[in-house]
């Protein structure tokens, strides 16, 4: 084994180590974006992510909740967060994803336009909401600052919850 | 573990799961004191757990619960409103339900607890004068008597295990082992001498049942445990209880049975849909490889194992249905000992006859059916059966006769309770629900005899003159039509004066699956549950007529109104309206609806799942089924649609008249032109685009008809003109176009066929599914762009 490669190994051995002394400290969360925005929300909510497939529509609901799909059996609705953000909707692209979040025993699909990436985050690095939107009703958790830019932290268990 | 141990532990299980849910509903009760609905609920927990304790000779309880039930009929009906103080009382009858229920699970009776005080108050609020009387307790004592005339052998001299040491409970093992073991021998040869052959019984079994039924005894358990399976029948009864059924039994075979975790069951089916799913995925796939590989050697081998694979995945899934179902002997063996109780407290001679005890149910179902089947038997007790003079008097026998039997018919199981006794009388039973209000006049004078038979079903109908422990505060049958509901079921009821009443029950035999009549509408596709479905019509426009806002049709020598599908489910209209359609006639009890439909595709059998928690509730829609595709279809609720169907305007007739209007948008440049190149072959592809180019012209390409329609589905592009080669894999020209003449928008657009085929009958064909050029390969470049520029009106000034 080259010096090199050990060094490497060393290394991330370290990093594991101070990751998980750290762990208490930080938040991990997976982002993504939807319009000009980025927002994230907690890795362990999210049960799974998948490339989009056809659904079916269903009655009487609001625009933004596009019907059901089929996850392996079960029967899920699919909410898009465009048209639940107040944005115009957009035909699905080779970067659109749809998002399987869970809390307790709910669980919703959610169409996203593009994935960015997982995130760690240091709990002192995120802000409360504004105060604008601050309160129980809100679905913002919090703002996550980051060295160039700003990730909005959404709320799992709002976003699962039905409000029509 | 003896029959009244089974009932208790029901008893137990069934109370606390209604105790559980009652706190929840209190505690929204008082922030909602007017809450109908939630009223409804509580009193109807606090009447079923009466009538259950009194049949189990909790007089304690029952004292409890009568008290509660009158305080909570008074609120409501209004007479009472729930104030704070009122709530605390009732809050505190319901603790007090909880601890006798908690001690009724230790010790299997209800003594111990003062309820007095608590009644008091109780009945000060509902009015009396807070003097009541409090039913002596019945010690654990009383309740051993009764066991002992239950099962006398048994009980012989049972002693008191409690006080016994290790060894001494080992010696008493013994003794119950070798008793039992003489028991079966003289059973056994009581049998050979009525001349019947016995195989000679294993001997382990018995004697682990010998042992494990004394262990039982020694341990009160607790409620939610597995119970050890009896393995060999229960002793034999010197005498069964008088009033009880003559119900045959059958000779208990040895049977070798296995406990499992119903969560495990349920977790195995859930692997099996995704294996289903699976092989349908498998199947089409082996289809595609077909086609493109036609007498491939290995095609062969490939398709063997896929109908293998997709044999033993259906046989898999019917081995694993069968093993949640259950005998509806289960719920049918507490029904002697009820009827036996009750004949007593109502002074009435009654015989319970069962049969079909055998026939099995998914036990989501036999778990369901106990509650609704205790309502039925009870009115027919109660209301049904005369007394012994009344029925002598008019000539019947003495004792009355109630039948409970199950059998199956076709997909459907049907629990059957006949009873000899006065039957329903039809003018009264109008006249009562007049006088509560449940029916208006104009109603009672078209009902059908049917129709007010049903009547029984409404909440608040009770035809007792007065208010027993049986019954009479008309929630039973309200119940039961709720519960029957929820199982997909119905109920059909017969009766005839002074001859009897006859109630079935239709069940489907598993809760999770059923027949559906698969229809579409547009693009979309919805299942009915066959069992509502009384016939298909096929139609066309002009027979649909418009009376008063609304579509009716004439179906024979009746008039039946229509509702379209799409105006129930707000479907876009986006393809054309053909000339004929077809009707769904859809029967509920008495009434009828026609549902119109696009087309019909046909009887499946699909797996029932919930649209879960964030869907719940939508009007209309009971639930969602997997297809074989993958794709998800809504189940039609029947119920809700009849509804719904008569706030629905007829417009589902009229065609919308703005198509193709906004389609064709302003060309100011070439490149605003936009061509679709339908062909497989990249070559042929490429030669059409080198024509096309220079045009300056938008060219997409598709490889074939399917990738074709979902692109011009997708709607990304305002396409003028169309290139279709016909032969093609996955969809061929012919049906692309046949497919796009579908929509309303795409009517006016161009076709143009090119292919090699030059026969007459391929133009022919073209022309029909809609083609407007036909051009044959090999053509030159110069002819393309020309006939592309005559069909997409392409302006000169842009050459």
């Amino acid at each position: 084994m080259s010096d090199k490669l050990k060094d490497i190994i060393n290394k991330q051995g370290q990093q594991q180590e101070s990751g998980t002394d750290k762990s208490d400290n930080v938040v991990q969360l997976v982002g993504f974006v939807i319009g000009d925005e980025e927002y994230a929300v907690p890795i362990l909510a999210i049960q799974e992510i998948i490339k989009p497939f056809s659904w079916t529509r269903v009655p009487q609901v609001p625009k933004y909740v596009l019907g059901v799909f089929n996850l392996r059996g079960a029967v899920i609705p699919l909410i898009d967060l465009r048209a639940k953000f107040g944005l115009q909707t957009k035909n699905h692209s080779d970067e659109t994803r749809f998002i399987v979040m869970r809390h307790g025993d709910d669980v919703a699909g959610f169409v996203i336009d593009r994935l960015t990436m997982a995130i760690r985050i240091d709990k002192v690095n995120i802000g409360p909401a504004p105060d604008t939107v601050s309160g129980d009703d809100t679905i913002i958790d919090g703002v996550g600052k980051q060295e160039d830019k700003i990730i909005t932290i959404l709320k799992v268990n709002k976003l699962l919850e039905r409000d029509f | 573990m003896d029959e009244f141990q089974e009932i208790l532990q029901d008893f137990l299980v069934e109370s606390f799961e209604l105790v559980e849910k009652l706190d929840e509903d209190l505690v929204e009760l008082e922030t909602n004191p007017e809450d109908l609905e939630l009223l409804n609920g509580i009193f109807r927990v606090a009447h079923t757990v009466k009538g259950a304790s009194s049949f189990l000779n909790f007089d304690v309880l029952t004292h409890l619960t009568h008290h509660m039930e009158d305080v909570l009929n008074k609120a409501r009906h209004g007479e009472l409103i729930i104030t704070p103080d009122i709530m605390d009382v009732v809050l505190e009858s319901i603790d007090l339900m909880k601890a006798l229920l908690e001690i009724i699970r230790d010790t299997s009776a209800d003594a111990g607890i003062d309820v007095s005080a608590c009644v008091a108050r109780l009945d000060k609020i509902s009015g009396g004068d807070g003097a009541v009387e409090t039913p002596v307790a019945s010690e654990p004592v009383v309740e051993e008597v009764a066991e002992t005339v239950e099962e006398p052998v048994v009980a012989d001299d049972e002693p008191d295990y409690e006080n016994m040491d290790d060894s001494e409970i080992e010696d008493e093992i013994e003794r119950l082992l070798r008793e039992r073991q003489e028991e079966d021998k003289a059973k056994r040869q009581a049998k050979i001498a009525a001349g019947e052959k016995v195989l000679a019984a294993p001997p382990e079994p018995d004697s682990e049942e010998a042992k494990a039924e004394p262990k039982a005894e020694v341990k009160p358990e607790p409620v939610a445990a597995p119970t050890p399976v009896p393995v060999t029948p229960a002793a034999p009864k010197k005498e069964e209880p008088k009033a009880a059924a003559p119900a045959k039994r059958a000779p208990a075979a040895v049977e070798q049975t296995i406990r499992v975790d119903v969560k495990r069951l349920d977790h195995l089916m859930n692997l099996i849909g995704e294996l289903v799913l699976a092989k349908n995925r498998l199947i089409k796939i082996n289809d595609d490889v077909e086609e493109r590989y036609e007498g491939e050697e290995f095609l062969e081998e490939l398709n063997q194992v896929v109908s293998i694979v997709s044999l033993v995945t259906t046989d898999l899934q019917i081995a694993v249905m069968k093993t949640r179902m259950l005998p509806i002997g289960k719920v049918f063996n507490k029904f002697p000992r009820m009827i036996r109780d009750l004949s007593r407290e109502l002074d009435k001679k009654i015989e319970l006859e069962i049969s079909g005890e055998e026939t099995e149910l998914d036990k989501s179902i036999v778990e369901e059916i106990g509650d609704p089947l205790v309502h039925i038997i009870r009115n027919s007790c109660d209301h049904g059966v005369e007394t012994p003079s009344e029925r002598l008097a008019k000539g019947k026998e003495e004792t009355g006769t109630i039948g409970l039997k199950a059998y199956n018919e076709g997909n459907q199981i049907v629990i059957q309770i006949d009873d000899d006794g006065k039957g329903l009388d039809i003018d009264m039973l109008k006249n009562k629900s007049l006088e509560k209000g449940i029916i208006t006049e104009k109603e009672a004078d078209s009902m059908s005899e049917k129709e007010a038979f049903g009547l029984i079903f409404k909440p608040g109908f009770s035809t007792a003159a007065a208010v027993t422990n049986v019954s009479g505060r008309g929630v039973g049958m309200d119940v039961v039509k709720t519960n029957i509901e929820k199982l997909n079921g119905m109920i059909d009821i017969d009766s005839e004066i002074d001859v009897g009443t006859s109630m079935k029950l239709k069940i489907p035999l598993t809760l999770a699956i059923i027949q559906a009549l698969l229809v579409g509408v547009q693009e979309e596709y919805y299942a009915i549950p066959l069992a509502s479905v009384l016939e298909t019509v096929r139609i066309s426009r002009d027979e649909i007529y418009t009376v008063e806002g609304k579509s009716v049709m004439r179906l024979r020598e009746e008039v039946l109104s229509l509702v379209h599908i799409g105006d129930i489910f707000e479907v876009e209209r986006i393809l054309d309206a053909n000339e004929h359609a077809y009707v769904v006639v859809l029967g509920l009890g008495t009434s009828k609806l026609g549902l119109i439909v696009d087309t019909l595709v046909g009887q499946e059998e699909i797996v029932i799942k919930s649209l879960g928690d964030y869907l719940k509730g939508i009007e209309g829609v009971a639930g969602a089924t997997i297809r074989g595709d993958g794709g998800v279809t809504l189940i039609v609720d029947v119920v809700a649609l009849m509804t719904m169907a008569r706030d629905v305007k007829a417009t589902a007739m009229i065609d919308n008249s703005g198509d193709g209007a906004a389609v064709s948008n302003e060309k100011t440049k070439a490149s605003d032109y936009t061509v679709m190149i339908v062909d497989d072959s990249k070559t042929d592809r490429m030669i059409m685009r080198k024509a096309l180019e220079p045009m300056g012209i938008t060219l997409v390409e598709a490889s074939d008809g399917q990738e074709a329609l979902n692109i011009l589905k997708s709607g990304d592009h305002n396409f003028d003109a169309m290139l279709v080669d016909i032969e093609m894999p996955r969809m061929d020209g012919y049906s692309l176009a046949t497919e796009i003449k579908k929509y309303n928008k795409y009517k006016n657009l161009p076709l143009i066929a090119v292919t090699s085929r030059t026969g007459k009958s391929d133009r022919m064909r073209g022309v029909e599914s809609g083609m407007v050029e036909y051009i044959t390969k090999p053509y030159s470049a110069d002819y393309l762009s020309s006939v592309v520029q005559r069909n997409v009106n392409f302006k000169a000034e842009f050459l």
